[in-house]
C-alpha cells in the first residue's frame, strides 16, 4: 500500500519535470539556451500565487470547469498499472473508465473554451472536439487488441501478465498496437505533428487557445491537468510495451520506471524537433493511420496468431 | 387479454418513470397551449395507448393500441399547428407510422392464421410451420424499426420531433420508440424464437450504422430538437448493436454472453429514457423562454436558467456516455459484449465486429462533440439574440418535471445493479439464464461476463471523484485565492455576442472531414464596397444540409412513383380492349408466379413463361406502334 501511495506520489510530483524535460531537450536541439528542468515546479508555485482573473462575459462554468478537467485524470492515476509486481494495485477498473475518465477531463475543457465567449475559446473546443472525436475509435481498439494479448482488460493486472509472460509468439500485433499508441499518446496530449503547445497563433493552436483567458490557480489546474495526462499516456505505453524490470526491489524498479518515462518523453522531444506539424485537416490521416494499425493488430492477431 | 408477465411489468416501470416527471412538466407548459382540451385528451389516450400495447396478450388488442398510439402521437404533433412545416411533419409521420403498421398486421395475420385473437404463447407454433420465417423476420424489422427510427426508416424523426410540443416531443423520443423496441422484443423473443445467424448480423449492421450517421447529421445541425431527435437515431442504433449481439451470441449457443447483452440493450433503453427526456424537457424550456429553436440565437442561458442549464447538463455528459454516469455504464456493457465477440470461433464474423466496435466508438467521440456544441452554444457565452437576453427560468412544475427526470437519471447511475437485476429477471422466462451473480456479485462492481474480465464501479468513481473535487476546493480555500471579474485578455480582441464561436463554425471540421456524406449547400452572401472582393459591409455564411437518405432513397422513389403512375395514367386511357388485355396479362403472370411459390420451379418453365409473358405483353397491350 505504501509503495503503491509512493508511486503516486511520484507521478503527481514528476510530471511537472518530465514536461520541462521535453521542452529543453527540444531548446537543446535547436541551439537554444535549454530552460531549467525545474521551470514547471517555478510556474506552477508562481501561478498558485496568483490572483485568479474571470472573465466578465463567464458564467459558473468557469469555476466548476478547472477542477473537473484535473479530478478525472487525479482518479486515472489510482488506477494505473504500477512499477513493481509486489505492491497492491486496483484490479478493478479497466481501460474503458480510463478512456471515459480522459475524455470527461476533456469534455469540461471543451466547455471551458466556449465559456469565456472568446472567439479563440470557440476554435481551440471545435479543434479538440474534431481530434478528439477520432482518437476515441483508435484508443479502444487498441484496447481491445491488448487486452486480448495480455488475458484481462483491468490495466494494472494487464501490464503484471504482460510482464509476467511476454507474449513473444504476438510480437507483430503487439509492435502494431505500440506504434497505434505511440500516435495516440502524441495526439491526445496535443504534441507537435497534431498540436504545438508552445505558439499563440490562431493557425495552430488547440489546446492553448481554450484556456486563453484563465489565470492564477485555474490555470495552474489546468496546467497540471495536461502534464498529468502526459503521465498517464507515458505510464500506460511503458507498462505495456515496455513491460520488464518489475521483478526487481521497488526502488530500482522505480527508478527504471522514470528512466523509462525519460526515454518516452526523449522520444517524444525528438519526434518534435524533426517534424512540422500538420495542417489540421492532415490530422486525420495521422489518427488514420493509428485507426488503421489498431485493426491491423486485431487482424494479425486473429487470422495470423502473430 | 391482458398479461403481466416480467417483460410485460418490466416495461411498465418503465413507462412509470418516463411518465410521472413528463406529467409534471407538461402541466407547467400546459397555459402556453391554446387546444388544451384537445391536447390532455390526446396527451393521456397516448399514455393510455402506451400501457395498452405493453400489457395486451393478444395480436388483436396489441394492433388497436398500436394503432391508437400512432394517431394519438399524431394528433399531439398537430398541437400547435401554425405552419406548414408541421402538418408537413405530421402527414409525413401519419405514412410512416402507417407503412410499419402494415407490416405489423402482415405478420400477425401470418403467426396467427387469421385468427388474432390467440394468445402470443399459442403463435409460436404457427410461426415455426411458416416456410420464410426470414420473410417474417423483415416485417418485424419493417413494423417496428420503422417506428423506433432506425436507419434508413429513420427520416420522420427529424421532422415530427421538433414539431410536436416539447412534453410530447420527450415523450415521443424517450418513450414511445422505446416501447417500438419493446413490440420488436417480444416478437422475436416469443414468436419467432429459434434465430438465424443472419438476422442477428442484420440487426447488428443496422445498428452499427444507424449510430454513426445519426450523430453525425445531429453534429450538423441547428436546430435544437432536431438535433436532439438525430440523437435518438443514434441511440437507437446503440440498443440495437446490444440487441444484434444479443442475437449472434444466442445462435452460437454463447448463452451467457447472449442474457449480457440483452441485458446492456434493455439497460440502455431504460438510460435512453431517462437522458432524453431530460434532453428534451430542458430544450423545451429553452425554446418556451426564447421562443426559436435554432442553436444560434442562443447563448448565455446558464446565467438566468440555472436548473434548466445543469439538468441540461447532466443529461448531456449521461448520453455523451462519459464516467461515472449511467449512460457510460450501458455503453460500457454493450461494448464488453462486443469484447465477448473474441468467443466465437468462427474467424469472419469474428473480423467484422471490430468494425462495430469502431464505430460505436466513434459515435461516442462524435456524440461528445454534439453535446459539447449544443450545451456551450445554449448555455455558454453571451446571449445571441435580444430573446436570450431577456430569457428567464421556467415555472415551478417545468422545473419540477426536470428535477424528477433528473433524479430518475442519477438513480439508474446510482442503483445501477439493482437495475440489472430486474432487466435480468425479465430475461429469464424466455430462457435466457441467471447471470445477475456474476455480472453484479456485490452493490460496488459492474463485471463483465466475458473471460478477460472487465470491471467498472459507477459508485466508487461518483465517490472519489466528488472526494478529489472536494480535496482541490479545499485546498483552494487553504491558499486563500483570490477572484476578481474582470476584462480578459482574449487576445486583445473586444469580446461581443457577435465574434463568439458559433455552432456552424464548431461542427466546421467535422462536417469539412465527412463532407461526402453530408454534401452541404452553402449560401454565402456578402455586399462589397465598391467592387472589392475582399472588402465588404455585411456577410452572411449560411450552411444548409439535406440528409443523403432522404435525398436518394425517399425523393428518389417519390421520382419512380411519379414515372410509373404517370404510364399508369396513359395506360387507363386505352380503349375497353386493352383494359381485357391488361387483365388477361395479370391473370397469365399470377397463374406463373404460383408456381415459384409453390415450390415448383424450375429454370427451363420459367424461361418458357417469361416469353410467353412478354409476348402476350408486346402484341396485346403495348400493341404495334405506327
Amino acid at each position: 500500500m505504501i509503495q503503491y501511495l509512493i508511486f503516486i506520489a511520484t507521478l503527481i510530483a514528476t510530471a511537472p519535470f518530465f514536461m520541462s524535460l521535453i521542452k529543453a531537450v527540444k531548446m537543446w536541439l535547436l541551439y537554444k539556451k535549454p530552460v531549467s528542468l525545474f521551470q514547471g515546479y517555478k510556474d506552477f508555485s508562481k501561478l498558485i500565487s496568483k490572483e485568479v482573473i474571470i472573465s466578465k462575459e463567464a458564467s459558473s462554468i468557469t469555476s466548476i470547469a478547472p477542477y473537473m478537467v484535473l479530478a478525472p485524470l487525479l482518479i486515472v492515476l489510482f488506477f494505473l498499472p504500477v512499477p513493481s509486481e509486489n505492491s497492491y494495485y486496483v484490479g478493478f477498473v479497466d481501460a474503458f473508465t480510463i478512456t471515459g475518465l480522459i475524455a470527461l477531463s476533456t469534455f469540461f475543457l471543451m466547455l471551458l473554451g466556449l465559456d469565456s465567449a472568446s472567439s479563440f475559446g470557440g476554435i481551440g473546443s471545435s479543434r479538440e472536439a474534431f481530434i478528439s472525436a477520432l482518437v476515441e475509435p483508435a484508443m479502444i481498439l487498441v484496447i481491445f487488441s491488448l487486452s486480448l494479448m495480455a488475458k484481462d482488460l483491468g490495466v494494472a493486472k494487464a501490464a503484471l501478465n504482460l510482464s509476467n509472460n511476454f507474449p513473444v509468439q504476438h510480437l507483430a500485433s503487439f509492435t502494431f498496437a505500440a506504434i497505434a499508441f505511440f500516435i495516440l499518446l502524441l495526439a491526445e496530449n496535443g504534441r507537435i505533428p497534431v498540436d504545438n503547445p508552445e505558439t499563440h497563433l490562431e493557425l495552430t493552436m488547440v489546446h492553448e487557445a481554450m484556456i486563453l483567458d484563465i489565470s492564477g490557480f485555474y490555470l495552474a489546474l489546468i496546467e497540471s491537468a495536461s502534464s498529468i495526462k502526459f503521465m498517464i499516456f507515458a505510464t500506460l505505453f511503458v507498462s505495456f510495451f515496455l513491460p520488464f524490470g518489475m521483478h526487481l526491489p521497488f526502488v530500482l524498479a522505480l527508478g527504471l520506471f522514470l528512466l523509462k518515462i525519460a526515454f518516452v518523453s526523449i522520444t517524444v522531444a525528438l519526434i518534435e524537433v524533426n517534424t512540422a506539424k500538420l495542417r489540421l485537416f492532415k490530422v486525420p490521416n495521422l489518427l488514420g493511420i493509428a485507426i488503421i494499425f489498431a485493426f491491423l493488430s486485431l487482424i494479425s492477431y486473429y487470422t495470423l496468431g502473430a | 387479454m391482458f398479461s403481466f408477465d416480467t417483460l410485460s411489468l418490466l416495461f411498465l416501470l418503465f413507462l412509470i418513470l418516463g411518465i410521472i416527471p413528463n406529467i409534471f412538466y407538461s402541466f407547467g407548459y400546459l397555459s402556453h397551449i391554446k387546444r388544451k382540451k384537445h391536447y390532455l385528451v390526446h396527451y393521456f389516450a397516448f399514455i393510455l395507448s402506451m400501457t395498452g400495447v405493453i400489457i395486451a396478450n393478444t395480436p388483436l388488442l396489441f394492433l388497436l393500441f398500436w394503432e391508437l398510439m400512432s394517431l394519438t402521437s399524431w394528433q399531439l404533433i398537430l398541437t400547435d399547428a401554425k405552419d406548414e412545416k408541421t402538418t408537413t411533419a405530421a402527414r409525413f409521420y401519419f405514412f410512416m407510422t402507417h407503412f410499419g403498421f402494415v407490416f405489423i398486421l402482415l405478420f400477425f395475420l401470418i403467426v396467427s392464421n387469421g385468427n388474432v385473437s390467440l394468445p402470443f404463447d399459442q403463435l409460436h407454433p404457427i410461426a415455426k410451420q411458416f416456410a420464410y420465417p426470414t420473410l417474417l423476420f423483415f416485417m418485424l424489422i419493417f413494423g417496428f424499426l420503422s417506428k423506433a427510427g432506425v436507419i434508413p426508416l429513420h427520416v420522420w424523426l427529424p421532422y415530427a420531433h421538433p414539431a410536436a410540443p416539447s412534453a410530447v416531443s420527450a415523450m415521443m423520443s424517450g418513450v414511445m420508440l422505446k416501447i417500438a423496441l419493446y413490440g420488436f422484443l417480444r416478437m422475436i423473443l416469443e414468436i419467432l424464437y429459434p434465430w438465424s445467424l443472419e438476422w442477428g448480423v442484420t440487426i447488428l449492421i443496422l445498428g452499427a450504422l444507424s449510430s454513426v450517421i445519426g450523430v453525425l447529421y445531429a453534429l450538423a445541425e441547428h436546430d435544437i430538437k432536431a438535433l436532439l431527435a438525430n440523437h435518438s437515431i443514434e441511440n437507437i442504433g446503440i440498443i440495437l448493436i446490444g440487441i444484434g449481439m444479443g442475437m449472434i451470441f444466442d445462435t452460437l449457443h454463447l448463452k451467457l454472453l447472449s442474457t449480457f447483452a440483452f441485458i446492456a440493450a434493455i439497460y440502455h433503453i431504460f438510460n435512453h429514457m431517462s437522458f432524453k427526456s431530460l434532453l428534451f424537457m430542458s430544450a423545451g424550456s429553452v425554446l418556451h423562454e426564447t421562443g426559436t429553436k435554432n442553436i444560434e440565437k442562443y447563448g448565455g442561458l446558464i446565467k438566468k436558467m440555472p436548473i434548466t442549464a445543469f439538468s441540461f447538463l447532466l443529461a448531456a455528459i449521461s448520453i455523451s456516455a462519459l464516467p461515472p454516469t449511467n449512460g457510460f455504464l450501458s455503453e460500457w456493457m454493450i461494448f464488453q459484449s462486443l469484447l465477448g465477440s473474441s468467443n466465437i470461433s468462427d474467424i469472419s464474423l469474428k473480423i467484422s465486429i471490430p468494425f462495430t466496435i469502431f464505430a460505436l466508438a466513434l459515435t461516442g467521440g462524435l456524440a461528445i462533440a454534439c453535446f459539447v456544441k449544443a450545451f456551450g452554444i445554449t448555455f455558454l457565452g453571451l446571449h445571441r439574440s435580444t430573446n436570450a437576453k431577456y430569457a428567464e427560468e421556467v415555472n415551478a412544475l417545468m422545473r419540477l418535471g426536470m428535477i424528477l427526470m433528473g433524479i430518475v437519471t442519477l438513480s439508474l447511475m446510482l442503483f445501477a445493479p439493482f437495475y440489472i437485476h430486474l432487466f435480468n429477471t425479465s430475461l429469464t422466462p424466455f430462457g435466457w439464464s441467471d447471470i445477475t451473480q456474476k455480472i453484479v456479485p456485490n452493490f460496488w462492481n459492474i463485471h463483465s461476463i466475458a473471460n478477460n474480465g472487465g470491471v467498472v464501479s459507477p459508485l466508487i468513481l461518483l465517490v472519489s471523484l466528488l472526494i478529489i473535487t472536494a480535496l482541490l476546493v479545499i485546498s483552494a480555500k487553504k491558499l486563500g485565492i483570490q477572484k476578481r471579474i474582470s476584462h480578459t485578455w482574449a487576445c486583445g480582441y473586444n469580446t461581443t455576442a457577435k465574434t463568439q464561436y458559433s455552432a456552424t463554425g464548431f461542427a466546421g471540421p467535422i462536417r469539412r472531414f465527412f463532407v461526402w456524406l453530408y454534401k452541404p449547400q452553402i449560401h454565402f452572401h456578402k455586399t462589397t464596397i465598391a467592387g472589392h472582393t475582399t472588402k465588404f459591409k455585411t456577410a452572411l455564411y449560411d450552411v444548409h444540409i439535406k440528409p443523403l437518405f432522404e435525398t436518394t432513397l425517399y425523393d428518389g422513389t417519390k421520382r419512380v412513383l411519379n414515372i410509373i403512375s404517370y404510364y399508369l395514367y396513359r395506360l387507363a386511357h386505352f380503349e375497353q380492349v386493352r383494359y381485357g388485355a391488361i387483365i388477361f396479362n395479370l391473370v397469365l403472370s399470377v397463374l406463373f408466379g404460383y408456381r415459384i411459390v409453390a415450390h415448383q420451379f424450375n429454370w427451363s418453365t420459367f424461361l418458357v413463361e417469361f416469353f410467353i409473358l412478354l409476348v402476350s405483353i408486346k402484341i396485346l397491350v403495348i400493341g404495334d406502334k405506327k
